[in-house]
């Protein structure tokens, strides 16, 4: 054995250094969450997660005591629910109507648009926001305005009840193309003898969508199900929670724009209360944990498919 | 065998055509409706009723860009965090999994466990922060690069890719005594350049959209990005400018939100570039990545 290694030697250096790296920038950070139960300061560096004394459950205490933190388990869980409910169907359908397009130009045209936002940047995608939303020149308001719909201006940017569906417009927007693609290889490994089948028993195309696509679809869409769940907390498929209540969020919409994992960051950073921030990122942690067992747990039962 | 079109047909066809345009439409007019912004008079933007085209036409805006240093260098730093870190990330990716691509490896069940571990479980952003802090990166360039480095997901991807390369290639430099780094560079890298495009395109494009870091992790001016910028502006738009940048800004007929679009043009076209070669890649990179999980 230590004649292998030592022929293996270059390649165990390499690897090596990639543990080194997950060491540093993985391991330390979590093993470093127990600073959640001591009262540490950041001018104590790495050492000061160990010699730092223990605080016990105060932090966690002082975040359940915190004014804004009904505020906040409020809009992280309507927020993540939001986006799971209406952002999961969407690239299936949308890939459903895609398989129906017979003109494969047409169809490849689309395709590629509809994820070019997914590689734009979300300060750009807020940007756009903001030229379509602003009052003063935003053509948002001006179109509502103009055809009647509305009776004056809407403030969507700053209106804390427009921020909810603003995030999840945009987010939709933004990432529902790309998961497109995981639907669209799971449609393009169906047999196609089982629609010649179909049409020869003179069903028509919207009973072979009924009853060929969807099932189809069962398992892929149900291994997203579960990835999306899971990481609910994040925003699911389309993410970007904190990104989005970071970048659209504002001082007049922030009652409902607020999330848990912003506040830490906020508070930690801002604040230098390390300890109180990683004990909410340590509560974030263990909710996404319970949900992605528990989501997988209710698919396996279901349907028999589960990720682990 | 041509089948006739029943009437379903004929109203699925027209449903699922009026579907997709108002889907194709909705994707690209804002990109098309930021262009139009750049290319009129950012004061006259501000009058609104402006959707197709530019109202009153001027160069002005990318002529501001280009002569305001914060822009410039935004857009430099944006440049050179995207091609070191870019680099940095695919080589030492890349050199990992080459490592671990060796089948007979000892204990390579172990260092697998060890990468999955890190790729399903974080320490959460504050503990991230507190390392970051403690090894002197904050406020300064390394911040951008050296914590993206490893890319566990291409790490897996590259793996396998390693796999499918057969043994001996590197076999008879390695009988005339060449180092595994050599190998590696000479012998392994040129022959992976279709995983090489791929790693480089998505953390190219990570990096260039990259936004928290600069926002957060550095307060050094001379370090700040283009999306660093452009949060800015967002962050500001409630607020009335300065007096003296707002007159300079009056005089040349732009505004922060002109000035704004800009940049986003600016930071787009890149993307829109790599697009094409991007798009060849990425449906592959996808459902690896989905089977895994």
């Amino acid at each position: 054995m230590l004649k292998q290694l030592h022929k293996q030697f270059p390649f165990h250096v390499f690897v090596w250094l990639g543990i080194l790296f997950l060491l540093i920038f993985s391991y330390i950070p979590m093993f470093g969450i127990i600073i959640a139960f001591k009262n540490y300061k950041i001018s104590t560096g790495i050492e000061g997660i160990f010699t730092s004394s223990w605080a016990g459950l105060t932090h966690f205490k002082a975040l359940i005591d915190d004014y804004n933190f009904p505020n906040l388990v409020r809009n992280t869980l309507i927020l993540s629910i939001l986006k799971v409910v209406f952002s999961y169907p969407v690239p299936i359908l949308f890939a459903i109507i895609l398989s129906e397009v017979k003109n494969v130009a047409f169809k490849r045209f689309v395709q590629t648009v509809s994820y070019l936002p997914h590689f734009i940047s979300w300060v750009v995608v807020t940007g756009i926001a903001y030229a379509f939303f602003s009052t003063g020149y935003g053509i948002f308001n001006e179109l509502l305005l103009s055809l009647g719909i509305l009776k004056e201006p809407v403030d969507v940017l700053t209106d804390p009840d427009s921020f909810y569906g603003l995030a999840v417009a945009s987010a939709i927007w933004k990432e529902a193309g790309w998961w497109t693609i995981i639907f669209l290889a799971a449609l393009a490994g169906i047999d196609p003898s089982l629609y010649e089948a179909a049409e020869m028993d003179g069903a028509g195309r919207i009973k072979r969508i009924l009853y060929i696509t969807l099932p189809e679809l069962k398992s892929a869409s149900i291994v997203v199900l579960i990835l999306s769940v899971g990481s609910m907390l994040g925003g699911g498929l389309v993410g970007s929670n904190f990104e989005q209540s970071m970048l659209l969020g504002n001082s007049l919409n922030s009652e409902k724009s607020q999330i848990i994992q912003t506040y830490a960051f906020n508070i930690g950073l801002a604040q230098g209360r390390f300890s109180f921030a990683a004990a909410i990122d340590l509560m974030q942690s263990v909710i996404s944990l319970f949900l992605i067992y528990t989501s997988n747990a209710i698919a396996k039962r279901v349907s028999g498919t589960g990720l682990f | 065998m041509q089948r006739r079109k029943t009437l379903e047909d004929r109203c699925l066809d027209s449903f699922i055509m009026v579907v997709l345009v108002l889907i194709v439409f909705m994707t690209l007019y804002p990109f098309y409706y930021i262009l139009v912004i750049t290319f009129n008079s950012g004061t006259d933007t501000t009058l609104g009723g402006m959707y197709l085209w530019p109202r009153d036409f001027t160069f002005g805006n990318y002529i501001y860009f280009l002569k305001d240093p914060k822009w410039l260098s935004a857009l430099g730093m944006s440049l050179l965090r995207t091609v070191v870190g870019t680099s940095l990330g695919v080589l030492f990716t890349a050199m990992v999994a080459y490592g671990l691509a060796r089948r007979d490896l000892l204990f390579r069940k172990s260092y697998f466990f060890i990468i999955v571990f890190a790729m399903n479980f974080s320490g959460g952003l504050i503990a991230y922060y507190v390392v970051l802090k403690s090894l002197g990166l904050i406020n300064t360039f390394g911040v951008y690069v050296i914590p993206g480095m490893l890319n566990l997901f291409f790490l897996l991807i590259a793996i396998s890719f390693f796999n499918d390369i057969p043994e001996e290639l590197g076999e008879s430099a390695r009988m005339d005594g060449a180092s595994e780094l050599r190998i590696f560079a000479r012998i392994i890298l040129p022959v992976s350049m279709p995983l090489v495009a791929t790693m480089s395109l998505f953390m190219g494009s990570g990096h260039w959209n990259a936004w928290l870091d600069s926002a957060y992790f550095v307060q050094n001016e001379g370090l700040r990005t283009l999306t660093y910028r452009m949060m800015q502006v967002i962050n500001q738009s409630m607020i009335p400018t300065g007096d003296a940048a707002s007159a300079a800004m009056s005089r040349s007929k732009v505004t922060p939100f002109s000035i704004q679009a800009t940049a986003m043009v600016v930071s787009i076209v890149p993307i829109l570039g790599v697009y094409p070669f991007l798009q060849k890649h990425f449906v592959s990179g996808m459902m690896l990545g989905s089977v895994k999980g």
